[in-house]
């Protein structure tokens, strides 16, 4: 007879259901969600390529540059680009709010370009991405970050031995 | 008091046909909406009902290649119009009593069965395997169920002809005459195995949970109504909200009929309909799980069927 | 007279669309969308049929396609056909990543991705699998494109 005790509860105490969609929905704090990308941080060590599952993100080099582009569509939310960038670049927000009608399909993406720059130091030309900080010792501070990024690959080498890091 | 309405408009208007038509449909509501409760969610708006049949309505209507097209068409037809005639059969007490031409308690309990019929019939035209598997549940369920229907009603008239001194009497204005002034066969104790006999009946004619066999949509993709989409769907919605009517107003009519006369015997009908549904059909559907076929058809050769001899045994012995 | 019929035509049609009931294809699906599909029905918290919605077991009575799974070259056949089973007016909806793109399953040889290569498909709810209130959200998008269609 339990269950009519369950039903009783039921009745007394009201639905349970959250009022979404006509109101608000409650969302965990460590919900992964749609994925966010800050172009100013990333180094393009294209790790993130590397370790999606579904190939949702690609790097492509284009003459504008380096161009990072992610697809909502195929993302299956693992979070391991997270895991894996070194500059937390990539991030997972909490949005969840991904349906959409199919002509919007694609332009559920992120397309941004790491431009070419002409490195300060030598005048190649390079990307303008930022430093990778792994075993920077002790860490970039952000004009050091700023002077990074426009150096290219063997100026930034020399940069880093004059500035006596361990790495 | 309306002694005798003009027949076809009985049927057409009130208390069959449009009449019953809204009413089984808000039952048909509040049934979702409690049950919903019951469960702990919110539920459907009360209108519920009316809004899936505008949409029916609306929808296109498919026959398959393998199907009998006049009567996988007809059969949905009939049973509505049958369950309109039945709905003008029963009486409200105090308010609407049906012309004695139109037909008694035996003619009711034929039309009872044009339901199942007709699913069956439906099924078996749909030229789908689920329909055939739907068709021969619905058989069983109706062989099972048949058998103590009849026997409950049985023991109603018998008590009511035996009391009025004749044998049985298969008119459902006396043995509301005799209720209302013998008091309700509810409070009778020989009537008690009956009384359960019919709340076994209920769920397993208006095709509800534990006894929802013949129109399974996890097992058997809703058997006979597999076929059926757009306005002929729509008809079976009808003649369901009309056979819950029909059947619930029996019941009411059998059991406990006792009220005042004009429009409040209306008012009184519809609050007893309204309670029967929601604990006859709401609180039975959300408590159980569906039973296998074999089950079924156990329990009520069982249980219902040795209640009802019992009651009528009691009623003609006493 | 013609405003009446206007008027009347409105309100069936408004009364119509409280009205969708809902039918899940398994196009090959690892079942985890079937399960998150299956919650927003079952679990209280997530009550579809405040929306009028109702999960019918037959084609023939659905107005609102969900469409689960990265369409399996062997499943493709069979579900073109119960597509085809369901009556006009109707939605399409693509329930997850796999439907939408192949997901983790993209560029497998016994994977048909995406489905709108074969069907319309109208509204795409992504995730793997999408959370429950994010299907309610697809379903309403849904809706909202069959009440333009009825």
């Amino acid at each position: 007879m339990n269950f009519i005790k369950n039903l009783m509860q039921n009745l007394v105490r009201g639905p349970s259901t959250v009022s979404y969609p006509f109101g608000p929905a409650w969302t965990p704090d460590k919900f992964r969600g749609r994925v966010a990308f800050k172009l100013a941080s990333c180094t393009g060590c294209r790790a993130c390529e590397q370790v999606c599952a579904p190939g949702a993100i690609r790097f492509d080099k284009t003459p504008e540059g380096l161009r990072f582009m992610m697809w909502h569509n195929s993302c299956v939310f693992c979070g391991l680009c997270e895991h894996y960038c070194p500059t937390d670049a990539i991030q997972q927000t909490t949005d969840w709010h991904l349906a959409h009608a199919v002509e919007d399909e694609f332009t559920m993406a992120i397309r941004e370009v790491i431009a070419y720059v002409n490195c300060s130091a030598c005048g190649a030309k390079t990307l303008s991405s930022a430093p990778n900080p792994v075993g920077v010792n002790p860490p970039f501070s952000a004009e050091e970050i700023e002077q990074q990024r426009n150096l290219c690959p063997g100026c930034r080498k020399k940069a880093l031995a004059e500035r006596g890091a361990t790495s | 008091m309306i002694e005798s309405l003009y027949t076809p408009l009985a049927m057409l208007i009130f208390p069959g046909g449009l009449f019953a038509l809204a009413l089984g449909l808000s039952l048909k509501g509040l049934d979702r909406r409690l049950a919903a409760r019951l469960q702990g969610r919110v539920g459907p708006p009360l209108a519920q009902p009316f809004y899936d049949l505008v949409k029916l309505a609306k929808k296109r209507t498919m026959v398959p290649d393998t199907a009998c097209q006049p009567v996988f068409l007809g059969a949905p037809l009939i049973g509505a119009v049958a369950m309109a005639l039945a709905a003008a059969l029963v009486p409200i007490a105090g308010f609407y009593t049906p012309d004695p031409l139109l037909g008694d308690l035996l003619v009711l309990l034929y039309l009872l069965t044009v339901p199942a019929v007709v699913l069956m019939i439906a099924g078996s035209a749909s030229g789908s395997p689920f329909g055939a598997i739907g068709f021969s549940r619905e058989m069983a369920m109706m062989l099972a169920y048949e058998g103590p229907l009849v026997l409950v009603v049985a023991a109603v008239a018998m008590r009511t002809g035996l009391g009025q001194g004749g044998l049985v009497s298969f008119s459902l204005p006396e043995i509301i005459a005799y209720q209302q002034t013998h008091g309700a066969f509810l409070f009778d104790p020989l009537l008690w195995p009956a009384l359960a006999a019919f709340l076994a009946f209920y769920p397993a004619n208006l095709g509800i949970i534990p006894f929802d066999i013949p129109e399974a949509e996890t097992e058997v993709l809703e058997g006979p109504l597999l076929e059926y989409s757009g306005p002929a769907l729509g008809l079976f919605k009808i003649m369901s909200a009309l056979k819950a009517v029909v059947v619930l107003g029996l019941g009411v009519a059998l059991f406990y009929p006792i009220a005042p006369d004009g429009i409040a015997g209306l008012a009184v009908h519809l609050v007893k309909l309204i309670a029967l549904m929601l604990i006859g059909v709401s609180v039975v559907r959300v408590s159980c799980g569906r039973l296998r076929i074999d089950q079924a058809f156990r329990f009520f050769l069982k249980w219902p069927l040795a209640l009802a001899v019992l009651s009528l045994a009691c009623v003609a012995l006493a | 007279m013609t405003s009446l019929k206007q008027m009347f035509s409105t309100q069936t049609r408004r009364m119509a669309s409280l009205s969708p009931w809902i039918y899940r294809i398994n196009a090959g699906s690892c079942n985890g969308c079937d399960v998150e599909c299956a919650t927003t029905a079952l679990i209280p918290r997530y009550d579809v049929e405040r929306l009028g919605c109702q999960y019918c077991g037959s084609p023939r009575h659905a107005d609102i396609v969900l469409i689960t799974g990265p369409l399996t070259a062997r499943v493709k056949d069979s579900v073109l056909r119960v597509y085809d089973e369901v009556p006009e007016p109707k939605v399409t909806v693509a329930v997850g990543v796999c439907p939408i793109s192949g997901g983790i399953f993209r560029d497998s040889y016994a994977v048909l991705a995406p489905l709108s290569k074969y069907l319309p498909v109208d509204v795409n709810i992504p995730g793997c699998a999408p959370r429950p209130q994010a299907i309610i959200e697809g379903i309403a998008q849904a809706i909202a494109i069959w009440r333009e269609r009825l």
